[in-house]
This record gives structure tokens, C-alpha cells and sequence, in this order.
């Protein structure tokens, strides 16, 4: 266990891991848009900046994306104070030029006060805020459909070729991730959408329901090693049949 | 042949310098960039057929030598005569036939190719007679303008190598480190790292494989010293790179290569494979257990790849975007293994450090900053070009002296050092000293050497927003303060520019640009408002006459400006001939006048008219 | 302009088999097609085992790649510091008008691309224009239509 100080109060953190899983054990609420467990940290939207400091550093204080920063023992923590705030503020009067459309943005940007942005709103404007979580997912499940594509502020989310991407498989890991819900899709139980990719939904044999796309459950039965049969019914079905073997052999021990 | 020994070394050179001294005139063409972009190859090879077919006694084509650059760009094509330090200046191939007939077989002087001092009108013979030279302490530049890049036995002549033998035969890493330490040697890609420490945590971090990285990006839009080091002495840089490589225990190396570089790919690759032939790369280096052989990688055109994570990614092939460093390259760099980055410039002075010591380094320059620095000095300067200045040297010396005032005589308004991390220095700076931290005090930065001079036409907002601009396209566009604040930095200078500005821009700029500074993942974006608030801290009565009297005092910002011909005029119809908008009009001889209708505000009338008889408004 | 795409696998051999070849292979195809064919790019892909947005993602970030074909002639004015402060504002301008296409852009005869780029290490000879690998320092307005002739 490593010893900080979190606003003021003593607190324990586990070795190796961020600051900011330690301030949120702490229930302090900062903003982290380009931070999600499953993933890497990134460290991209810069709001989830802290000040840091030891006692000895002779009063000097630096400034780090809590994401990333692993915890060390003596830090001294400060999340909200006026600078922090500030550069919060501003980086969320930012996104609000950049995606002024976006209700989490706007939600997010009014907990901080501010309600119309003080910048010229960039034309062509989109809810994605860049925040890599998609692409991360992506690579994470192992398929790199999309990637980020060109750079500056030109830079955006999109399939190569900007085509349907081939490597897709449907499996919406990335319009789930997405804080700004940006990333689009129909599925309507039969066929589903997105990155102007269809894709055929199987249907589970004992309900009826749809499960995964056929190209979803291919890719699993081919790199996870999963029973070729295994996608015939859905989770459901599966857990009910494991249910109904578990009571009989309670009704077995029973009957003993 | 693989050079086994010191002695074998010290032989090798006395042959070459032998074989040199036989040579009773020596016809130095430069090929540094400046030359280059002036004709110097069509120059080279008259030389070469004029040689060949002539067959002049005591002078075989061995005489004729291609160098990197000489310094004086401003003057190209330059031919220098060697060993008399005769330099001929705007060389033509029409001159060619002269100097072989003149100089070379008479000793006859060319009196209309020589040097004229700006000052005194007088014509100088000898190059280090020029203030330009004489006011220079070149060690990083020492073979430049007088050794033939591609051959590693002309390097050897005047000492190449001498360092690294010195280093792997006789040092032990420890004692290479502590060296370097001693000197106060600093990185001179900008940052100014001490080097020393650097190698010191690098050879610390127990792991089985580090890297060395030459860093040749040189991303500084107005800077070409590593370029021209990287062309014109590449095995300065791969010996500061061999002797990094055994202090720090690396096997392999990478010199990363801006993309608009070609011939200094060319020629480091040549480098490199001689460096080989002789041993002096490859397996167990002068017959010890060290290896370490270099790689080039080309860049493909991304200012922010200067950055060393980005730099470390892209030559793994990848996007260069750069990453969070808490924990630094030194210890996590290049495939996760620990590296050392440096630049062109650092390497190339490492070997003469091993070679002549800390106590001879530490006499040059000033404490804490020793050593010289390369710059390329560019812009409204009489004498552009390639120089190199001990270390606190004042910005004075280096503009009048060196430079040789400004261009047409006209008022000094600032100098831009650092490039687009950088800043502008107004004339009450002249006097301050160039090292690393006095620049830094002032809000600018050293840089990797780009210095640009600029003059009363020069609008510092303009400035500001060229480097935004140039920012804004460069960005890698991963984190938000870098990609959206600086797009609005960029946004607010173009409504100042534009005359849109109003009460209250400054201040939002000014408070934009220190969240940017504070929350950018690197130093991309921590040091991007640079050019701004440098400018806004020494010019704002300049931005203020844009926002509040809508006016552009340089005549640059084009809404706010109108161009009209005076009675200066004589009609000798070069403006009419550069306004591409067919805005002018007038006879020959006739005083001409301007339509405004028509006229864009380009200023291509004004750039070529030399009766001073465009007025702007 | 080569269409002949059968050469691709001899350019992507040229290089090691791994991903750290990327940016070398997209250079080379670069360099021999002016651009960077789809094909080029899938076989890329494929044959590094790198995933194909991969691939789009740095043939995207870089200034180097071009997507689309680019003329015989490519004109690159710079723009640099030292270029700017002489006055390269005024020679893109006039590369504008003279071959009617902005920078980015190829003429539809495809014999010109203007492009403009941020310093090509020549700043001595402001302002610079390179066309092809030939540098051409101290550009004035007057001479351009003579460069767009020869060069
Ligand atoms: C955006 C950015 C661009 C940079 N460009 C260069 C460059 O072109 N050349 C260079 O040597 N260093 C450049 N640097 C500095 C490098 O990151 C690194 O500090 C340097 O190469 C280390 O070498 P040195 O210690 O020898 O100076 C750049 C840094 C940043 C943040
Ligand atoms: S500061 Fe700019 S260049 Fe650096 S990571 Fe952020 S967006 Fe990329
Ligand atoms: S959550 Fe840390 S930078 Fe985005
Ligand atoms: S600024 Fe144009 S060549 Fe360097």
C-alpha cells in the first residue's frame, strides 16, 4: 500500500495503480472522458488534471492527467483547485466549439458553469470529442476496424478507406464506449449496422431472440476457441439449461 | 581494411594528409543547401570537364573537391581556392574557365567575385578576413566547406574518428560519461538537457538491449544546421553516435531523417557503409566485444515527429503521436526499452569533447553554457547563412557583425529564435546573450538554431499567426488543448489580422494560452502560444493598432491596407510586371497608377519596386 | 504515370516483414506510383499482418502520402519561416493563378501538383521552391512562369 494525501485527507492506494482510481474511491467527482477501465489509459481530454506536490518538493507543484499517473508514496493531491478548475473550464468551453451539439458535453460544461462557449463553434462539428475509446476498444477486442485518420483538427474517427470496414464484426463494442453516444447504429433483430456495415444477426434455436452477428461468432469460434455450437442459443438459453442441470443434481443429492 | 588500433589510425591519417598536402591548389565547390539551390552542381561539373580535358600541369581532378556548406548561403554559388582561403562569391559557369586560368594556374585574383564588405565597400580575398567568418568559433560545423562528405578518408585527414578510438579503446563507459558530464555539454535540439546525465540514467536502467537515436527531424520551419551537419560531415555524427552507443551499451542505432532530406539520406548511407568497411561500425568494433551498426529512417512529413515518444513511434512504424512520459524515454523509449535521443548537433560535438576534453569545452562559451551553438541565420539579414557562436554571444554580434546588418539598410523590428516553440525578441534585446536560459528568461528559446530576422515590413501579428497556422496543421490532434485550443489561438489572430478584433481578444488569448501551456500532453502544445504571447509581451501596441485603428502598421495584414503609387515613380514598369491581378497600369517612363478595384494587396509591387515609390496605407 | 501495379510485392519485399516496415514500404510506393494505390495499400496490410486502418491511419497522419494521383511535375512552394517573411505568400499566390489549382491540388492534364511545404532546409535562399527534387532559391514573382515551363 502506498501512503497520499487526497485533498487534504490521508488515504491508502494500492501500488501500481492511477491517481485517479484512488480520488474516485475517495467519491470526489472529476471529469474523465477519455478514461475507461477496459482500456489503456490514454490521457487525451486532459480533464481529469490534478496538482501535485510532496512535501519535498519545496513547495514546487506540477500538474498531471490522474488517468495516467501512478500513485507514489508522499504525494500530495489537489483536485479542485482554482488553476485545476480553470483548465477545466476551458477545456470544456472548448469542446462546447468543437461539439456544441452534444447533451453530454453540454450536461458536463453546465456542472462547470458554463452554458454557451466563449470560442467560435467549429464548422462541420460532430458529437466526437476524439477521445480514442473506440479505437482502443477496438484494438483491445482484437479486430482494429477503425483508427483515427488524418491529424490536428482535421483529425477524425472512420473505417479505412473510409468504406464499411472489412474487419468489423459488429459486436458495438465501440458505440457502447463511446461518452458522447456518437457512434451510430441500427439493429432492428435481424440485421444490424454500423460503420455503414450489415450484418446478419444469428437467432438463438430455443427463443427465437436474436444474439450476435454471424461474423461476431465466427471470429470467436475461430480465436476463442468456443464450441462451434456454442452461438445456436443465446445466453439466456444457456444459462437456463445450466440451471436446469444444476437442479437435477440437487434433485439428485435429494433423492439419495 | 577494418582499423584495428590507434596507431593504425593515426598512420591512416598521415597518408591521407600526405597525399592532400601534395595537392599545390585545392577548388572547393560548397554543395551545402544554399549552393545548392543556386546552381552549384552545374558549376561543379564544368569544373570537372574544363579539368579533364585540359590537362593542366600540378592540378589533376583530385584538386576538385564537393563540401558541405561553407556558411556564406547568401553569396552562392561559392567556390573557395584552397590552401590560399580565396573565396569566390555568386559563381557562375561562365567564371569557371577564368578561375582555372587565373587563380589557379597564375594566382591571379578575381577581383568581380570577391566579397564586398557592406560597410566599408572594400573587397575582400581571404575568407577569414570576413567578418562573417572571423567573428565564428566553429566545432560542431568544423569540416564543413572542407572535406568531401562521401569519403570517410578525407574525415580521417583532418582527425575523424580519433575521438571514438580514443573513447572505445582507451575510456570505459563510466569515464566517457563522466567526460561528457564535465563538459556541460546540452542538447541542442532545444530542449537543453544535459547530456551527460541523460547517458547516465540510460546506461543505469538494467535491461538487455538500449538504443541510440540521432535525431535529424530538424522540424523548425527556418533552421537547415542539421541539415547541412547530416549532408556535409555525416561521420561527425555517426562518431558522437558510436561513442553514445558504447558509453550507454547499445547494439543499435537510428538516425531519424526529415523527409524533405533527401541527400542527407545519400549520404549518411554512404557514411555508414564506410564506416563498415573500416570496422568502425558493425561487429566487435576495433577488435573489442562492442558492436553497434546505425539504421536510417526516413521521416514522412510531421513536425510534431520531432518529439522523441512521437519520433520512437514512427520509427516503429507507426502514427508519431506522442504519449504521456511519467515515465521517461531514457528508461522507456524505443520499444519499450530504454534510449537515448539526441540531436544532430549534440552528436557532432561528442567526438572532439572525447578527443580534447571537458576543461577545452568548458573554455568555450559561458557557465553553465559551454560550447558554441550552430544557428541558421536567415530572414532580412545582409549575409544569410550557416554559422556557429560560442555560447553568450550577444544577438547583436550575431546580426551586425555576422550578419551584417539588415537588408536595404532598413530598421531592425525582431528576431525569431526557437521556431514555432519559440519567440520574437524586440531590439531592446539586441543585447542579451544567446545561451539557453538568458533566451528562455526572455520568452523565447534556444531552439534547434533557427534564427530569423525581421524587419520594419515584417507584421509581428502576421507573425503569430503564421506559426498558429503552421501549429494547427502540425498538432497531432490527440489532446484538446493542443488541437482545439490552438485552433482558436489561430481563429482569434486571423479576426485581429482581419480588423474583426475588439476590446478583450488579447486577454482571452493570453488566459487560452496558458491552459494550453498547462494542460497539452507535449511539448508540442505546451510551448505552441509561444510565438503569441511573445509577441503580444513586446509588440501589443502593434495588436492594438489592428483592433483598435484597424490598422497594419508593417503593411502586411491585407483588409487593412491600400497600396498607392507616389511621385517617386519613373515608370520603369517592374511593379506592373509583378502584379499578377493586372492591377496596375501606366506607360513606360509615365508614372503608374494602381487599381484599386482590382488590387488583392499581395505586396509583389512593393517587393520588387527599388524607388521606394509604393506607399502603403 | 506507371499504373503497372504488378510491382508492389517486389517493393514490399524490399523490407523486413514486420510491422516496424510501414512507413518504409509506404515511402517506397510513394516514391514509385506518386501515390499510394489502394491495392498498395491492402497488400500492404496483408503481407505485414497489419490491420488495414492501420495502414490508413499513417498514410493519413503523414504530409508525405498522397491518396490521390499527383501530377508529373510536383511544385512545392515553401512556406517556411525565413520563405515567409520574403514573401512566399505572394509566389503560392502566383502558383495559384498560373496553374489555376490550389495547394493539395493536381492540374486535370495531370502534369502539375502545387503543394505547399513548411521549410525544405534552403531558408538561406528565400524564398524556396522545390520542383521535383530540384531547389530553386531566391524565387521572384517574375519568374514563374518560366519555372511552371521548365524546372
Ligand atoms: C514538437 C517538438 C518538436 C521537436 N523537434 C525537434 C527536432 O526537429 N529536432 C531535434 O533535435 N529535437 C526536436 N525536439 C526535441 C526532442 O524532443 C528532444 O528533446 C531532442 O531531440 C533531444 O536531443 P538533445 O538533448 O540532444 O537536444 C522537438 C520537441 C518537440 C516537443
Ligand atoms: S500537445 Fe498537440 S502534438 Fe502534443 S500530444 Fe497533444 S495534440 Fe498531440
Ligand atoms: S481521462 Fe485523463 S486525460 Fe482524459
Ligand atoms: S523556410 Fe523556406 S527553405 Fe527554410
Amino acid at each position: 500500500m502506498v501512503n497520499i494525501t487526497i485533498n487534504g485527507k490521508l488515504v491508502q492506494a494500492y501500488e501500481g495503480e492511477m491517481l485517479l482510481a484512488a480520488i474516485r474511491r475517495e467519491n470526489i467527482d472529476i471529469p474523465a472522458l477519455c478514461h475507461h477501465e477496459a482500456v489503456e489509459p490514454y490521457g487525451a481530454c486532459r480533464l481529469c488534471m490534478v496538482e501535485i506536490t510532496k512535501n519535498e518538493w519545496d513547495g514546487w507543484k506540477n500538474h498531471v492527467t490522474s488517468c495516467l499517473y501512478p500513485v507514489e508514496e508522499g504525494l500530495i493531491v489537489n483536485t479542485h483547485t482554482p488553476t485545476v478548475i480553470e483548465l477545466r473550464k476551458t477545456i470544456l468551453d472548448l469542446f462546447l466549439a468543437s461539439s456544441p451539439h452534444s447533451t453530454v458535453i453540454k450536461k458536463l460544461a453546465a456542472e462547470y458553469g458554463i452554458t454557451r462557449t466563449s470560442y467560435e463553434e467549429v464548422p462541420d462539428s460532430t458529437d466526437c470529442i476524439l477521445c480514442g475509446l473506440c479505437t482502443r476498444i477496438c484494438d483491445k477486442m482484437g479486430f482494429s476496424a477503425i483508427s483515427a485518420v488524418g491529424r490536428g483538427h482535421g483529425k477524425e474517427i472512420a473505417p479505412p478507406l473510409k468504406e464499411p470496414p472489412p474487419d468489423c464484426v459488429g459486436c458495438l463494442s465501440c458505440a457502447y464506449i463511446c461518452p458522447t453516444h456518437y457512434i451510430q447504429f441500427t439493429d432492428n433483430g435481424k440485421e444490424r449496422t454500423i460503420w455503414g456495415k450489415k450484418f446478419k444477426l444469428l437467432r438463438c434455436e430455443k427463443t427465437g431472440l436474436p444474439t450476435i452477428t454471424e461474423e461476431f461468432a465466427a471470429y470467436l469460434i475461430k480465436h476463442r476457441e468456443i464450441p462451434e455450437d456454442y452461438f445456436k442459443i443465446n445466453d439466456l438459453s444457456h444459462r437456463r439449461e445450466l440451471a436446469l442441470k444444476m437442479g437435477q443434481i440437487t434433485q439428485w443429492g435429494r433423492e439419495a | 581494411m577494418r582499423i584495428s588500433t590507434p596507431k593504425q589510425l593515426k598512420e591512416l591519417q598521415k597518408k591521407f594528409q600526405d597525399r592532400d598536402n601534395k595537392l599545390a591548389k585545392k577548388i572547393i565547390v560548397c554543395h551545402g543547401p544554399g549552393c545548392l539551390a543556386s546552381g552549384a552542381e552545374k558549376i561543379y561539373q564544368e569544373f570537372k570537364k574544363i579539368l579533364s580535358e585540359k590537362k593542366i600541369t600540378g592540378i589533376t581532378l583530385e584538386a576538385l573537391k564537393k563540401t558541405g556548406c561553407h556558411g556564406l548561403c547568401e553569396k552562392a554559388p561559392l567556390v573557395a581556392i584552397e590552401p590560399d582561403k580565396i573565396l569566390y562569391t555568386h559563381v557562375k559557369e561562365r567564371h569557371v574557365v577564368d578561375i582555372i586560368e587565373k587563380t589557379i594556374k597564375k594566382n591571379e585574383i578575381i577581383p568581380e567575385l570577391l566579397y564586398v564588405d557592406p560597410q566599408t565597400k572594400e573587397k575582400i580575398v581571404r575568407y577569414p578576413d570576413i567578418k562573417f567568418y572571423s567573428h565564428q568559433t566553429r566545432i560542431a560545423l568544423r569540416n564543413l566547406g572542407h572535406i568531401n562528405a562521401a569519403d570517410i578518408d578525407d574525415y580521417i585527414r583532418v582527425g575523424g574518428y580519433q575521438g571514438m578510438v580514443k573513447a572505445v579503446t582507451k575510456m570505459t563507459p563510466e569515464a566517457i560519461i563522466e567526460e561528457i558530464s564535465k563538459s556541460g555539454l546540452r542538447g541542442r535540439g532545444g530542449g537543453g538537457f544535459p547530456t551527460g546525465r541523460k547517458w547516465a540514467t540510460c546506461r543505469k536502467v538494467e535491461d538487455d538491449t538500449h538504443y541510440v537515436i540521432c535525431n535529424g527531424d530538424e522540424g523548425d520551419p527556418g533552421a537547415f544546421m542539421d541539415r547541412a551537419i547530416m549532408e556535409g560531415d555525416p561521420h561527425s555524427v555517426l562518431e558522437g553516435m558510436i561513442i553514445a552507443a558504447f558509453a550507454v551499451g547499445a547494439r543499435d542505432g537510428y538516425i531519424y531523417v526529415r523527409e524533405e532530406y533527401p541527400l542527407a539520406v545519400i549520404n549518411l548511407q554512404i557514411a555508414i557503409e564506410q564506416a563498415r568497411e573500416y570496422g568502425l561500425l558493425g561487429e566487435q568494433i576495433m577488435g573489442t566485444y562492442f558492436s553497434f551498426d546505425i539504421q536510417i529512417n526516413r521521416g514522412a512529413g510531421a513536425f510534431v515527429c520531432g518529439e522523441s515518444s512521437a519520433l520512437m513511434k514512427s520509427v516503429a512504424g507507426e502514427v508519431g503521436e506522442p504519449r504521456a512520459k511519467y515515465i521517461r524515454s531514457v528508461v522507456k523509449g524505443l520499444y519499450d526499452k530504454p534510449t537515448v535521443l539526441n540531436n544532430v548537433e549534440t552528436y557532432a560535438n561528442v567526438p572532439l569533447i572525447i578527443e580534447k576534453g571537458a576543461d577545452w569545452f568548458t573554455g568555450i562559451g559561458v557557465k553553465k553554457n559551454s560550447g558554441t551553438k550552430a544557428f541558421s541565420l536567415v530572414g532580412k539579414v545582409r549575409n544569410t547563412g550557416l554559422i556557429e557562436v560560442p555560447m553568450g554571444t550577444t544577438l547583436r554580434e550575431i546580426i551586425y557583425d555576422i550578419g551584417g546588418g539588415l537588408i536595404d539598410g532598413r530598421p531592425f523590428k525582431a528576431v525569431q529564435t526557437g521556431g514555432p516553440s519559440g519567440g520574437c525578441l524586440p531590439d531592446t534585446m539586441l543585447d542579451s546573450p544567446v545561451d539557453f536560459d538568458s533566451l528562455t528568461k526572455a520568452g523565447s528559446m534556444m531552439g534547434s538554431g533557427g534564427m530569423i530576422v525581421m524587419d520594419d515590413r515584417t507584421c509581428m501579428v502576421d507573425v503569430a499567426k503564421y506559426f498558429l497556422s503552421f501549429l494547427v496543421s502540425e498538432s497531432c490532434g490527440k489532446c484538446n488543448p493542443c488541437r482545439e485550443g490552438l485552433y482558436q489561438l489561430y481563429k482569434l489572430a486571423i479576426k485581429i489580422s482581419e480588423g474583426r478584433g475588439e476590446e478583450g481578444d488579447l486577454e482571452k488569448m493570453e488566459k487560452l494560452s496558458d491552459m494550453i501551456i498547462l494542460g497539452s500532453l507535449c511539448g508540442l502544445g505546451k510551448s505552441g502560444p509561444n510565438p503569441f504571447l511573445s509577441t503580444v509581451r513586446y509588440f501589443r501596441e502593434e495588436y492594438l493598432a489592428h483592433i483598435r485603428d484597424k490598422k497594419c502598421p508593417a503593411g502586411v495584414c491585407r483588409e487593412l491596407i491600400r497600396f498607392e503609387i507616389n511621385d517617386k515613380c519613373d515608370g520603369c514598369t517592374a511593379c506592373l510586371m509583378a502584379c499578377a491581378y493586372n492591377a496596375i497600369t501606366g506607360s513606360k517612363k509615365q508614372p503608374h497608377v494602381i487599381n484599386q478595384e482590382l488590387c488583392t494587396h499581395c505586396g509583389a509591387c512593393v517587393t520588387v519596386c527599388t524607388r521606394n515609390a509604393i506607399d502603403v496605407f | 504515370m506507371k499504373q503497372d501495379f504488378t510491382t508492389i510485392p517486389s517493393i514490399i519485399a524490399r523490407h523486413p516483414r514486420k510491422a516496424s516496415s510501414l512507413i518504409m514500404i509506404l515511402q517506397d510506393i510513394q516514391k514509385e506510383f506518386n501515390y499510394l494505390p489502394e491495392e498498395a495499400m491492402r497488400k500492404t496490410a496483408e503481407t505485414l499482418e497489419v490491420p488495414m486502418s492501420k495502414v490508413y491511419s499513417v498514410a493519413t497522419f503523414y504530409n508525405a502520402f498522397s491518396l490521390v494521383p499527383r501530377g508529373e511535375k510536383l511544385i512545392r512552394v515553401c512556406v517556411g519561416t525565413a520563405c515567409h517573411i520574403r514573401g512566399s505568400k505572394v509566389i503560392r499566390e502566383q502558383f495559384e493563378n498560373e496553374l489555376k489549382i490550389k495547394p493539395g491540388e493536381t492540374t486535370p492534364d495531370m502534369k502539375y501538383s502545387l503543394e505547399v511545404v513548411g521549410c525544405v532546409g534552403a531558408c538561406a535562399m528565400a524564398p524556396v521552391v522545390m520542383i521535383n527534387d530540384k531547389y530553386f532559391g531566391s524565387v521572384k514573382t517574375s519568374r514563374i512562369k518560366q519555372l511552371v515551363g521548365k524546372g
